[in-house]
């Protein structure tokens, strides 16, 4: 018998359905691909040799948020200036621990998120449908490159989905207590936690593009609205939230065939509203994860469809007081509500217009399709005829901000330590603007709420003062693209490794941003002036396009969505991330020409010491941009964190001051070389906008730039640290290896400098060098931190 | 005289409620202790964050600079205290804590690390966190003269007033 991958049901046997993965019999999958490479589907020691040479380089800093640990019941352990608890880890083991921990949340968040969606759509499309990303032949680079294997159908990634759930277990095992106890280990388990992570990624993303349409490679994917002041909200308003659009499909499938898009508003929060205006372009994105609250406050939503990952715990409760219904659609998140999977459709709607439930789990994907229409249209008008808000009317308003005391708890309490106190005194005399202010630096999160002890509703205050400002909240977001296509790469691969594309600044994650979103907007314009590739996904997406210039053009509007120098690419949700490691790989298959079969070591060794990326998570907030800035790490690509960052507990920072850390193979011969510090460092944070710029400048240098491209990198640095830090940086000239390395513009005077300031010996006659720099330019070099990778040599 | 009965150690609650680290957590001191303990560091290092270059703060940033105590600029505040011609050098917070970590950084100036931090004008949380690398991972002192309590540090203020805190550090340049 013949059987195929996929899903089959036996005659007369109701219910009964059989689904076959990995084992076939016939067709293709007979001729199993073997893996190919020196480490495909590496074991946790396999590639701990790259780990070492990286923490040697970048030694892991640790910040513990808790200086005990409450692990097991020998416990609480004090651990603080780095004594042993009763097992004997020590503080620094122990926080390495509690930072490969939360990658591995990360990790599994996405790869949890990957599995549910590969099931769901091996089950619609079966195991045989093929990938289709673009006009890629490298179609799944993290896949070829950790695995071994070039994947072509959906069912290809069940094996590459087994391999990371079992590297996800065998590394949460080793967290339990009598387990590892050498923070450097633990690193490097955190090491491949993340590199695991964008496999995970990688696989959740491609399966989504292949099967649901969505835009493949398309650098001029269509716009999306963004923005809380978009929302029409006289139609009836059904909110989806989280990261998994797999039953959201089914709400756009039902309402495209009963031309449905007219009568109801369909809106999403987080990645999910991401993927569904990839798959729909009438869908709107209300914005990032911090306007949850807020927009639920607002009572707009009739309607709410939840999935996974950055939905709030509070829901039922904040839900329950405006009378929306909420549909949960996923094991991650069941709020203790009752299962009505098997029940009619129109008793369900009954109990939950009527308010008898607050809400319903629903697995079952095509009744979420038919339901979810057909409710939000029911709950509208009774939701509206009661004028459902949880926001003050004016009077309230003023009651509320004359009421507070200015005892300043909130203020204690308010992660952000926003000044709630002075702009609530501003209030009750009239003036909004305070609070207008501190609207787009509040995270959402009601903390100060639980602090007054007048009980002010302190969120529903700032939103009400910020009405005007959050009516004109409009902007637009180029959908997400996916993959960065070889053709691309052909063309642009040569820039960014020579240099004279200055880099890849990829900025992603969250919106725990110290300041306000705007901040990522402004490093976003200003590196794209720059010709920079400034790459984003993500909540940091959806921010970057809530701005507009003097012409009301968006930054999406203004620069073009090609993998080339000052274009803007938005790549799709948290997942789509995997994409932005994934062009790195591209660049050395494809510019290089390396093989990048199971061949991870070497590919990360190319990227860091010859690709000028550099990752911004300014807000990152959750586990998940740990995992996603571990796995950049690890393929050595730079990470910056805002000054939230920190509390990850570990950074990897490198010593420029530390010579003998610096030293790399030329891979023509073998010879040692000592280089300047690039990158600097692999993951550290910034407390401003104005010092991650020229920072972000920095950690684009690489060893293997020519010289236009370390002097267009060094014009960058230098205007930066100007222009923000007001000076010239302090080691600009470390990276001088020639006058031919040094800003045009400004040849002269820097030559003097080094020549005053550092001692440096000049010919004025020929405007030449002569002595000073550490190292001299070989346009031949061949940088490596590998020794195998070098010609007659064997590590 | 207002100096007389200003008592920074009111209000030594984590700002940010929840900051509470461990059985360790900094003394509340008065601003004359704070003072004294500064000017008896053999090698004190001033760090400086964004917010050392506000009005009232860098007056005081100049006069710690002035007594002779190096100071390391982090965040963007290099640039507002090079314009007030404060001798500074710039350096990313967290890179510092590391360097400042390690027995073989030679300091700004080539002759080795330094026995007493001092933080003053940070992002709160910020400078928590990496106040906790110092703590736990080397023998350095932390003293905090910001305007919020630093549980992480080994001496701090309360949580102080705008115009109290101001006061404070001008006690605090008193006893250099
Ligand atoms: S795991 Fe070790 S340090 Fe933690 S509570 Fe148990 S004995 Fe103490
Ligand atoms: S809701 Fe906003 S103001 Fe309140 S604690 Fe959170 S961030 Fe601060
Ligand atoms: S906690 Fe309440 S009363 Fe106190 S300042 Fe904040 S809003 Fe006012």
């Amino acid at each position: 018998m013949s059987i195929k991958k996929g899903r089959f049901t036996i005659e007369n046997l109701e219910n009964v359905q059989i689904n076959i993965g990995s084992v076939v019999s016939s067709g293709k999958a007979e001729e199993k691909e073997i893996p190919k490479g020196l480490t495909p589907a590496p074991e946790i020691h396999e590639l701990r040799d790259w780990d070492l040479k990286l923490l040697d380089r970048y030694e892991a800093a640790y910040s513990p948020v808790c200086d005990m640990c409450c692990y097991c019941t020998y416990g609480k352990c004090d651990l603080t200036g780095n004594k042993e608890g009763a097992c004997g880890i020590n503080m620094e083991a122990h926080q390495a621990r509690e930072a490969m921990l939360r990658t591995l949340t990360g990790a599994a968040a996405h790869s949890g998120h990957g599995r549910h969606l590969l099931n769901n759509l091996i089950e619609r499309f079966g195991a045989d449908y093929p990938i289709d990303v673009g006009p890629s032949d490298i179609k799944a680079p993290l896949t070829q490159t950790i695995m071994g294997i070039k994947p072509e159908t959906i069912g290809d990634f069940v094996p590459v989905l087994d391999y990371v759930e079992e590297q996800l277990t065998q590394l949460l095992a080793t967290t339990h207590m009598g387990q590892e106890g050498s923070a450097i280990d633990f690193e490097s388990k955190a090491l491949h936690a993340g590199m695991v992570d964008h496999l995970g990624m990688e696989v959740s993303d491609i399966i989504q593009i292949s099967c649901l349409d969505m835009p493949k490679s398309q650098e001029d994917a269509p716009l999306a609205d963004v923005g809380m002041g978009i929302i029409d909200s006289t139609k009836p308003v059904l909110l989806c939230i989280g990261h998994n659009v797999a039953a959201v499909t089914y709400i756009m499938d039902y309402m495209e065939e009963h031309d449905l898009f007219d009568k109801i508003e369909l809106v999403g929060l987080c990645c999910t509203a991401h993927d569904m205006t990839r798959v729909n372009d009438k869908a709107k994105i209300v914005g990032s994860v911090s306007k949850q609250l807020k927009y639920i406050r607002s009572g707009i939503p009739d309607l709410i469809i939840v999935d996974e990952q950055c939905v709030r715990a509070d829901m039922m409760r904040e839900t329950s007081k405006l009378h929306i219904p909420v549909i949960a659609t996923n094991d991650k998140i069941m709020y203790g509500l009752p299962d009505r999977t098997k029940d009619d459709i129109d008793d369900i709607i009954r109990d939950l217009s009527s308010g008898d439930q607050p809400g319903a789990l629903l697995f079952d994907y095509e009744k979420v399709g038919e339901l979810a229409p057909k409710l939000v249209m029911k709950m509208a008008p009774i939701r509206k005829e009661k004028g459902i808000t949880a926001l003050p009317d004016d009077d309230e308003f003023k009651k509320l901000a004359s009421s507070c005391t200015m005892c300043g708890a909130c203020v204690i309490g308010c992660p952000q330590g926003l000044d709630i106190d002075k702009a609530m005194e501003a209030a009750a005399g009239g003036d909004l603007t305070l609070f207008e202010e501190l609207h787009d630096k509040c995270v959402g999160c009601g903390r100060c709420e639980f602090d007054c002890p007048k009980s002010i509703p302190i969120l529903n205050v700032i939103e009400k003062a910020a009405q005007k400002v959050i009516r004109e909240e409009k902007g637009k977001v180029r959908t997400g693209r996916g993959q960065v296509g070889d053709p691309e790469i052909r063309e642009e691969g040569v820039n960014l490794v020579l240099g004279t594309t200055p880099g890849i600044v990829a900025i992603v994650g969250c919106p725990n941003y110290p300041d306000g979103s705007r901040d990522i907007y402004d490093i976003a314009e200003e590196m794209l002036k720059r010709s920079y590739i400034v790459v984003t996904s993500g909540c940091s997406a959806m921010d970057i396009g809530m701005y507009k210039d003097d012409d009301g053009k968006t930054l999406y509007e203004r620069y073009g969505g090609r993998f080339l120098k000052g274009n803007l690419l938005n790549t799709g949700s948290c997942v789509s991330n995997a994409h932005i490691s994934a062009t790195t790989i591209k660049v050395a298959a494809i510019f290089a020409r390396r093989d990048i079969n199971g061949n991870f070591e070497e590919i990360a060794d190319y990227v860091m010491n010859r690709i000028g990326a550099v990752g911004l998570a300014w807000g990152a907030y959750s586990q998940k941009a740990l995992s996603i800035g571990t796995g950049c790490n690890r393929l050595g690509i730079p990470v910056v964190l805002g000054p939230h960052g920190p509390k990850y507990r570990r950074a990897y920072l490198g010593k420029p001051y530390d010579k003998d850390k610096w030293n790399l193979f030329d891979a023509r011969n073998g010879s040692v070389v000592n280089v300047e510090p690039a990158p600097e460092h692999m993951l550290i944070s910034a407390e401003t906008k104005a010092e991650v710029l020229p920072m972000l400048a920095k950690l684009c240098f690489r060893p293997g730039d020519n010289n236009l491209g370390r002097m267009i990198k060094l014009t960058h640095y230098i205007e930066l640290s100007e222009k923000y830090l007001g000076a010239l940086p302090d080691d600009w000239h470390v990276y001088v290896r020639s006058e031919a390395d040094l800003p045009l513009a400004k040849r002269e005077e820097l030559l003097k400098k080094l020549e005053e300031e550092h001692g440096w010996k000049i010919d004025w006659d020929k405007k030449k060098i002569l002595e000073g720099p550490a190292r001299k330019v070989d346009v031949s070099f061949q940088p490596t931190n590998v020794l195998r990778l070098c010609k007659g040599a064997s590590e | 005289m207002a100096a007389k009965v200003l008592d920074t150690t009111k209000n030594a609650v984590p700002f940010d409620r929840a900051n509470v680290p461990g059985p360790k957590i900094a003394k509340a001191v008065k601003a004359e202790v704070a003072g004294k303990f500064i000017s008896k560091a053999k090698r004190p290092l001033l760090i400086v964050g964004t917010a050392g270059g506000d009005d009232g703060v860098i007056d005081v940033v100049k006069s710690m600079a002035e007594k002779g105590i190096p100071v390391a600029a982090t965040g963007n505040s290099i640039k507002r205290l090079k314009e007030e011609g404060i001798d500074a050098t710039y350096v990313n917070l967290h890179a510092l804590v590391s360097y400042l970590k390690d027995p073989n950084w030679k300091g700004f100036d080539g002759e080795g690390g330094y026995d007493t931090t001092i933080f003053l004008g940070h992002t709160y949380y910020y400078a928590s966190q990496l106040m906790s690398t110092l703590k736990n991972f080397t023998k350095i002192k932390i003293i905090s003269i910001d305007r919020h309590y630093h549980p992480n540090a080994q001496q701090s203020f309360g949580n102080l007033k705008p115009d109290d805190f101001l006061k404070a550090l001008d006690v605090v340049v008193a006893q250099l």
